[in-house]
């Protein structure tokens, strides 16, 4: 079943109308410009809030949550860790800032299976016949990825702290370090929430998002030095936008990654380049996901 | 409705999307559930909900902040019968307390129950509208049915209707069937006539016209159960036709 409320002058009361008993739970309509900015922000929590709500009740997610950083942490910083050698000596230093910036990456594949999800349910068509703001569900679901990740980065920061990663830069330059690479992951989640509503079901949405993410992990200054890949592969793991995030946060770490390339401007100026990189995504995914958006089941 | 948040949540931050403030987004949300009696549901998550405490909930999500038009598209499709009574008490209030419904269904004893105004569509057309009763009295007024104690009796009986209202009877075992199209009067005619040839009957009913027998009429395809309106067989080839 669908249902669809229709509310007092949304199709203009006749002139004739009978006077009707006043209602204690009308439609509460935004009087000014001030208010309607209020309602918009109070939509997109609310939203926010509703998907933070829903993670909690989702086994696969909370496990997910905690056990992944853990995994990742042990399974590449000993299993390969034990037989690839970096230039700046310790590798899970030199990992962790790659495993931060890949997990960041992920949050695409995620919002773009939840977003799919969401267009293919009868919920969307229920917001989209309530007086709230068009944009918020995508907020919303990209907000809660930020923070129903939360705990993830926060564990996996716990685990490079035990094996051996330490900030050296200054607590400034870790704390500018977090919020950017938390800044490529809204950049993620929105080009996961564009993926989502562009795709046809919601395994089509897995794969779009994934194979461009699993690639981009791997080759990459993620888990090796670049330097000693073959040419061809070099190449691109150099250009690779993430390889320009890592190699930001290893600097604002202060964590040894040996010369920058010679001729790779991202990887000479990794800060503004991933900074350029992560604000060019969100001008570029936002209005394209929220346009879609707007679009589908119209 | 979200399955993954109980019912109350799904309610609150429905009523919190309607802009209701905090407060009374909670009070409204507790005051639907005790309505559409979900309050022992309140905390276990919609996905362990049956259909038709589903459908209560998301009745209830619709009428969060009253609206003057409702329509609810198929409301009791898949429900059983005890859940679908309930949506229909739900309509019902709600049409007490002033708000109009427009609902659709291929149940046309929901239509029956619940709708002043009928609007019958056929193949995306408008095939009649008005009242049930309106509708029902295109097809005639109603049938009697009679049911014997011995089906030795049945003959005995058919003659008798036959000599009352003038038609002819179709008997199924111990069944008399008959259309009466003077309606109660012809009930008390045809009982007054069992008394004078001294038949007992077992049971004896006026039917109207159900509302499906309106629609196989407007549409001019009878339903196959439909008594004392027989088709010829040619007459069938012609309309398949």
């Amino acid at each position: 079943m669908s249902t669809a409320p229709v509310f007092d002058g949304m199709f203009g009361e006749p002139a004739d109308a009978p006077a009707r008993a006043p209602r204690r739970y009308g439609l509460v309509e935004a009087d000014s410009r001030m208010q309607l900015v209020r309602f918009g922000l109070a939509d997109a929590y609310n939203l926010t809030r509703r998907y933070v709500l829903r993670a909690r009740h989702q086994p696969d997610v909370i496990v997910g949550t905690l056990l992944l950083p853990i995994i990742f942490v042990v399974l590449f910083g000993y299993v390969f860790g034990s037989s690839i050698s970096v230039g700046g000596g310790h590798y899970r230093a030199f990992l962790m800032s790659g495993l931060f910036a890949q997990t960041q990456m992920y949050a695409a594949g995620s919002v773009a299976v939840a977003v799919s999800t969401d267009m293919s349910e009868g919920v969307i068509d229920r917001f989209k016949a309530m007086p709230i703001l068009r944009a918020s569900v995508l907020i919303g679901r990209t907000a809660s990825a930020l923070i129903v990740g939360l705990p993830a980065f926060v564990i996996m920061i716990g685990c490079a702290l035990m094996v051996g990663w330490r900030p050296h830069a200054g607590i400034g330059n870790a704390v500018a370090g977090f919020a950017l690479l938390m800044l490529f992951g809204q950049a993620c989640a929105w080009l996961g929430a564009y993926i989502g509503v562009l795709a046809r079901s919601t395994q089509a949405a897995e794969t779009l998002a994934m194979l461009p993410t699993f690639l981009l992990g791997f080759v990459s200054n993620v888990f090796v030095d670049t330097s000693r890949l073959p040419s061809w592969l070099r190449v691109m793991a150099n250009w690779n936008p993430l390889s320009a995030l890592v190699a930001a946060s290893r600097k604002l770490f202060g964590n040894e990654a040996g010369p920058a390339p010679s001729g790779v401007w991202t990887l000479q100026h990794p800060i503004v380049a991933s900074l350029l990189l992560s604000v060019l995504m969100l001008g570029l995914f936002v209005p394209l996901a929220l346009r879609r958006y707007e679009g589908v089941g119209r | 409705m979200d399955e993954l948040l109980t019912g109350r949540d799904n309610l609150e931050i429905m009523g919190r999307l309607y802009h209701l403030r905090g407060r009374h987004a909670a009070a409204r949300a507790d005051e639907m559930l005790a309505r559409f009696r979900l309050t022992e549901a309140a905390e276990r998550l919609v996905k362990t909900y049956s259909g038709g405490m589903r459908r209560r909930l998301d009745l209830a999500a619709s009428l969060l902040v009253e609206p003057r038009v409702l329509f609810l598209d198929e409301p009791t499709t898949g429900l059983d019968p005890i859940a679908r009574a309930d949506v229909w008490q739900a309509v019902r209030d709600l049409v007490a307390t002033g708000t109009t419904v427009l609902l659709t269904t291929q149940y046309l004893e929901e239509a029956d129950q619940l709708a002043d105004s009928i609007v019958v569509i056929d193949r995306g057309r408008v095939a009649a509208s008005g009242t049930p009763g309106e509708l029902k009295r295109r097809v005639g007024s109603g049938r009697v049915s009679l049911v014997v104690v011995d089906e030795a009796d049945a003959i005995a009986v058919a003659v008798a209707v036959e000599s009352v209202l003038g038609v002819l009877p179709r008997i199924t075992g111990r069944t008399v069937r008959a259309d009466a199209p003077a309606g109660v009067d012809s009930l008390g005619a045809l009982i007054a006539e069992l008394r004078r040839r001294d038949i007992a009957v077992e049971d004896i009913g006026l039917h109207r016209p159900s509302l499906d027998e309106v629609f196989g009429h407007l549409t001019r395809r009878p339903l196959p159960y439909t008594p004392n309106r027989t088709v010829p067989a040619g007459a069938r080839h012609r309309r398949v036709r």
